[in-house]
């Protein structure tokens, strides 16, 4: 009887408090508040605490957005301030 | 390769564009390296520590903004400064956190900061307590990010010192312009201001005196219980003394005053002095007793006037044989008396001149008759009494010419004219041009009139002299009631 889909995970990678993962992690809250809302569940990952990480998805460039499900998976580069170009490469409007 | 193999590697070259223009744009600050199979993290032109460490030293608080007004961090005295805290601060703006007027401020400043360093100064409210900052914002770039470093300098008591300064010398200025007597004194009693009334009024400089002992001041409806050191005690202890009267005995110029005090208080709650009042009573004391006694010169006069009207009516009855010829005597002597009582209330009963008296009773025959008459040398000012008696005098003269002598024909002249004759001052009455005269078959009552009206002391009266050629009375003032 539950027409909502599960939340999707987003996960963000970041380092520390440089500033653009600063701006990065500010903006990805709100986007889910906003446009998003409902939609995803966030997980940020501190990559200067735990390096490794960056493998699972291949991370080179910091902050980087990483869409896992549904595939193909979707990575979105930079401190996420233009929020069009993140919700295109999401293709939410699309899907 | 199949086609999924194909659209696998697609992406990722897609990917592989997508980071080279991301570092190539400056949109990532660290990048991951791998180096012997071990990841590691690098900052573009160096990590947050360093200048997060270097904030920290700041004696200042301070933050690091970037271009959209974002906090990327702030320092603990910052924190301190707007009462928020850290770790809730990073991604937020100033209008999240900061009151009101601050995120104004730094929306206000950024603009202008991007051209150079701008400042700005800002007060607002912090757990009660207004406080003063500067906030100045200077352009600074963060690896691959713009933004600002801001500062805020705290200028509260600099500001509080100005105010201070300022309303004290309003208060200055207050006390300065003040025209009563205003001295302030401090919890003892010891005079600290003392404006330039007070000054005058108790001899030079009051400053570092007591007040008991600079301003000794006798307050006798206390009846010996309130002294003056009474007066700074109860107000410092928080009373109000209001519009005592009092008396200073030992002031150069005014000795009655009104005196006020009230509590100082700067700041709150706290009495730190008293502030004392002191307006001069001496003019109000005068008025009083001018009033006084008038009060009792109007009662004298009221009796007086009564007296004479009762005179004038029995002498008249007495000497007149029909009763018009009462009613017109007597109405006219009644007539005369308020002619010169209307002058003297008119002059607030001073200052009355001989020739004022003369025209006012020789008004009603002189209309239309200029030229018959001849008014000299009659400047002198004369007492009320002095001007009711000469009044009488004067009407009756004036009925006199005009039943029988000179103003009772056309030709006829009458002259008045004033001069001193060794101790004495003699107004003449002087007729001519009219009937010839002959003496009264009977002495009428005008006639006593004339020669006893002033008598009232030795200088004064008057004599007549029924010259044929025309009537001259010599009336003689009463030199104690004549001024220049």
């Amino acid at each position: 009887m539950n027409d909502t889909p599960p939340p999707r995970k987003l996960t963000l990678y970041v380092a520390g408090q440089t500033p653009k993962s600063i701006a990065a992690i500010a903006n990805l809250k709100a986007m889910v508040a906003g446009p998003l809302a409902g939609q995803y569940e966030i997980e940020v990952i501190d990559l200067r605490q735990n390096p490794k990480l960056a493998k699972e998805h291949s991370i080179v460039a910091i902050p980087t957005l990483v869409r896992e499900l549904p595939v193909p998976i979707r990575k979105v580069i930079g401190d996420l301030s233009d929020v069009e170009k993140v919700l295109v490469a999401l293709k939410v409007q699309g899907e | 390769m199949s086609l999924d193999e194909v659209a696998e590697l697609r992406r990722r070259l897609a990917e592989a564009e997508e980071t080279l223009r991301a570092i190539r744009d400056g949109d990532v600050d660290a990048l991951v390296v791998e180096q012997q199979n071990v990841s590691q993290v690098f900052d573009i032109g160096g990590g947050a520590e360093a200048y997060h460490v270097f904030m920290e030293a700041m004696h200042v608080g301070a933050a690091a903004i970037d271009g959209t007004g974002r906090i990327l961090y702030a320092n603990a005295r910052l924190t301190a400064v707007l009462g928020f805290t850290q770790n809730s601060v990073q991604g937020s703006s100033f209008t999240d956190i900061a009151p009101d007027e601050v995120a104004s401020a730094v929306e206000r400043i950024m603009p202008r900061a991007a051209l150079g360093v701008a400042s700005e100064e800002v007060s607002f409210d912090r757990l009660g307590e207004q406080v003063h900052y500067i906030l100045t914002a200077t352009p600074l770039r963060l690896s691959t990010t713009h933004g600002f470093a801001i500062t805020f300098t705290d200028v509260s008591e600099r500001v509080r010192a100005e105010a201070a300064e300022q309303s004290e010398r309003a208060a200055h200025a207050v006390i300065a312009s003040a025209n009563e007597a205003v001295v302030v004194c401090d919890r003892e009693g010891l005079i600290t201001h003392a404006n330039a009334a007070a000054e005058l009024s108790f001899g030079g400089d009051l400053l570092g005196l007591p007040f008991a002992d600079a301003i000794p001041l006798i307050f006798p409806d206390a009846t010996g219980l309130l002294q003056a050191e009474d007066i700074v005690r109860m107000v410092v202890d928080g009373a109000s003394v209001q519009g005592v009267e009092a008396h200073a005995p030992k002031a150069p110029k005014v000795k009655d005053y009104l005196v006020s005090a009230a509590p100082l208080q700067v700041g709150h709650d706290v009495i730190n002095g008293c502030v004392i009042t002191m307006v001069d009573l001496s003019q109000r004391k005068a008025a009083e007793k001018q009033q006084l006694l008038m009060m009792r010169e109007l009662d004298h006069r009221v009796k007086n006037t009564l007296a004479l009207v009762l005179s004038i009516a029995s002498r008249t009855l007495h000497h007149e044989d029909t009763l018009e010829g009462f009613q017109q005597a007597f109405t006219g002597r009644i007539q005369a008396l308020a002619a010169t009582h209307s002058l003297l209330a008119e002059n607030s009963w001073t200052n009355l001149t001989i020739a004022d008296v003369v025209r006012s009773e020789l008004a009603p025959y002189t209309a239309g008759a200029a030229g018959r008459f001849t008014i000299q040398d009659l400047g002198k000012s004369l007492a009320p009494r002095a001007a009711i008696a000469l009044g009488l005098v004067i009407h009756e003269l004036a009925t006199n010419a005009t039943k029988y002598g000179a103003l009772s024909v056309p030709g006829g002249k009458l002259s008045v004219r004033g001069h001193a004759e060794g101790e004495r001052f003699i107004v003449e009455w002087r007729e001519s041009g009219g009937p010839p005269v002959t003496p009264p078959k009977h002495r009428g009552f005008g006639q006593t009139v004339i020669t006893r009206s002033l008598q009232y002391t030795p200088s004064g009266g008057a004599e007549v002299d029924f010259a044929p050629e025309g009537l001259v009375c010599r009336i003689s003032l009463p030199l104690e009631d004549l001024h220049e």
